[in-house]
């Protein structure tokens, strides 16, 4: 039987692109603007 | 003039309150009813659990807001419910015994034209022998308190670790039920970047223990979104995470005792495990906090007003059916008590139709099955939705109400913290929608709109989580415009 311990040793891990993007601070900048965003979207339309 | 009675000051409560002050203004009395003289933050106890915040940042005392407010506050407990009133009186009333220091264990029955029960969990850490503080075999960090225990306990660990000395933590759930998993998953993250900053990292084991069927349920079923472009189920991006940290993980285990050292748990093929710790941070499953409600005769009527959790019944669809007729129609939209109109049940407190996550059992009958999360921006939103009802009912003679926040409509955004700092944070962002799957809607991408479920990693994720916690406590004090910040 797979467990899950098994599928997380087999897991892909991130490239070094994108650990880099994860701690760009331009890019990050940008994705937290975005992030905001949309929260902010998704929180106003739900109710 | 109306008055309507909100028990309970969490997320839930408290924005009910302050919206319907808002829109009712003097002419009508709001009153809150809480144990506690605090508010507090809850998904920022994980910082205050591994003491990279202050328990004073997390909370802040509700009687000078509700003071500036002109909200009426009572440090007390609610123990019952008379709907219907008394033989001397039909007026709704419910009994409360004081907490406040200044009155403590004083009762008194507040009576009310509309009551909205926000009181939250019970902390039932009694459903798993050995488990939790008091048993004093492992931490939690459901409160401020608990969570500054926790930090005590891994800084001796840390100077265990620092000695040579190997050490396994554990993080995860207590007990077969248990929901906000994703509250155990953060605190596992973060626990685990402690010991990388501390350099000890080399020289402990940590471990997630979970109820959940696979990394990434967080007992919505999982989610199969957007990331980097590419669709892909939080089951993968999760087990993807877990490897990168070199995290381990055991799913599908219901935990049944905790002994000093030692977790017993029960996996869903019905194996009996057992894994030692030196730290073990696991939650407890929540039941409802054990309102009784009585008619004008004092006959009981608990079981009409409550499911056997304890949490309260509203409009949704309670017919036992099994998980394939599941739907997201099933879940209130109101919150309104199907037997008292002017009663509501929002946040934790309200009774959920089922569970999100298909539940499972091991041979022996035991149930390993996540409840439903209700906590955060979902409980936001039922607290608003409810407070702008009653006020509709009490302004505008409203018969029904004319606001609803189903789950199985609202999307939500779940950041979960994997580290803190403000260069070397990380965190996992997620948003999904609907919360509650809709099959019939979504039949090709898992009940969701793939538009807005969508998941991401990354340091922007810490920084939106680190602003969330200073807009809420914002909103949550009630300073100016405090309402153009959602729920």
């Amino acid at each position: 039987m797979t467990t899950t311990q098994d599928r997380i040793d087999r897991a892909p891990l991130p490239g070094a692109a994108e650990l880099a993007r994860r701690s760009n601070l331009g890019v990050q900048l940008l994705r937290f603007l975005m992030l905001n965003f949309t929260m902010y979207r998704l929180a106003k339309s739900s109710h | 003039m109306a008055r309507v009675v909100v028990l309970g000051a969490g997320v839930s409560g408290h924005t009910a309150a302050l919206y319907l002050k808002k829109r009712l203004g003097r002419d009508h009395e709001v009153i809150v009813v809480s144990p506690g003289s605090k508010w507090n933050w809850i998904p920022s106890n994980i910082w205050v659990g591994v003491g990279k915040m202050g328990a004073d940042k997390v909370v802040f005392p509700l009687a000078p807001i509700y003071r500036r407010k002109r909200i009426e506050f009572h440090q007390a407990k609610a123990v019952a419910l008379y709907p219907d009133g008394d033989a001397h009186n039909p007026r709704g009333q419910v009994e409360i015994v004081y907490t406040d220091p200044t009155r403590v264990g004083t009762t008194e029955r507040l009576g009310y034209d509309y009551l909205i029960n926000a009181t939250g969990p019970q902390l039932n850490f009694a459903a798993t022998p050995g488990l939790g503080p008091d048993a004093g075999n492992t931490v939690s960090v459901c409160t401020p308190s608990h969570a500054v225990g926790a930090a005590k306990r891994l800084a001796e660990v840390i100077t265990t670790l620092k000695a040579g000395i190997p050490q396994t933590l554990v993080v995860g759930v207590g007990h077969g039920t248990c929901t906000c998993e994703g509250a155990a998953f953060e605190y596992a993250f973060n626990v685990e970047q402690e010991l990388q900053g501390a350099g000890v990292r080399d020289k402990a084991e940590v471990i997630y223990l979970t109820n959940e069927h696979e990394l990434g349920d967080f007992g919505v079923g999982g989610m199969t979104f957007n990331s980097g472009g590419a669709r892909v189920t939080s089951e993968a991006w999760m087990e993807s995470l877990f490897r990168e940290r070199r995290m381990k993980a055991i799913t599908q285990a219901a935990v049944t005792r905790i002994d000093p050292g030692v977790i017993n748990y029960t996996q869903i093929d019905g194996t009996e495990n057992t894994q030692k710790f030196d730290f073990a941070m696991l939650l407890p499953p929540f039941r409802g906090v054990g309102l009784k409600a009585f008619d004008r005769t004092g006959a009981e009527i608990t079981d009409t007003i409550f499911a056997p959790s304890g949490f309260m019944r509203v409009d949704a669809d309670y017919t036992a059916k099994p998980f394939d007729e599941w739907t997201a129609e099933d879940w209130p939209k109101t919150y309104q008590n199907p037997t008292y109109a002017n009663m509501f049940g929002v946040g934790i407190a309200f009774a959920p139709p089922h569970a999100i996550s298909r539940p499972y059992a091991t041979p022996g009958g035991l149930a390993v099955a996540p409840a439903p999360p209700r906590t955060g921006m979902p409980s936001g939103a039922m607290g608003k939705v409810v407070a702008m009802t009653i006020a509709d009912m009490i302004l505008k003679g409203a018969l029904a109400p004319t606001h609803h926040a189903s789950m199985g409509e609202m999307a939500a955004a779940c950041i979960a913290s994997t580290g803190t700092g403000l260069r070397r944070g990380t965190a996992a962002a997620m948003s999904m929608s609907p919360i509650v799957p809709d099959n019939a809607r979504y039949p090709d991408t898992n009940g969701r709109d793939p538009r807005t479920t969508t998941g991401e990693i990354g340091l922007a994720a810490h920084w939106v989580k680190r602003v969330l916690h200073t807009m809420f406590l914002y909103k949550a004090k009630a300073y100016p415009f405090w309402y153009l910040i959602p729920e």
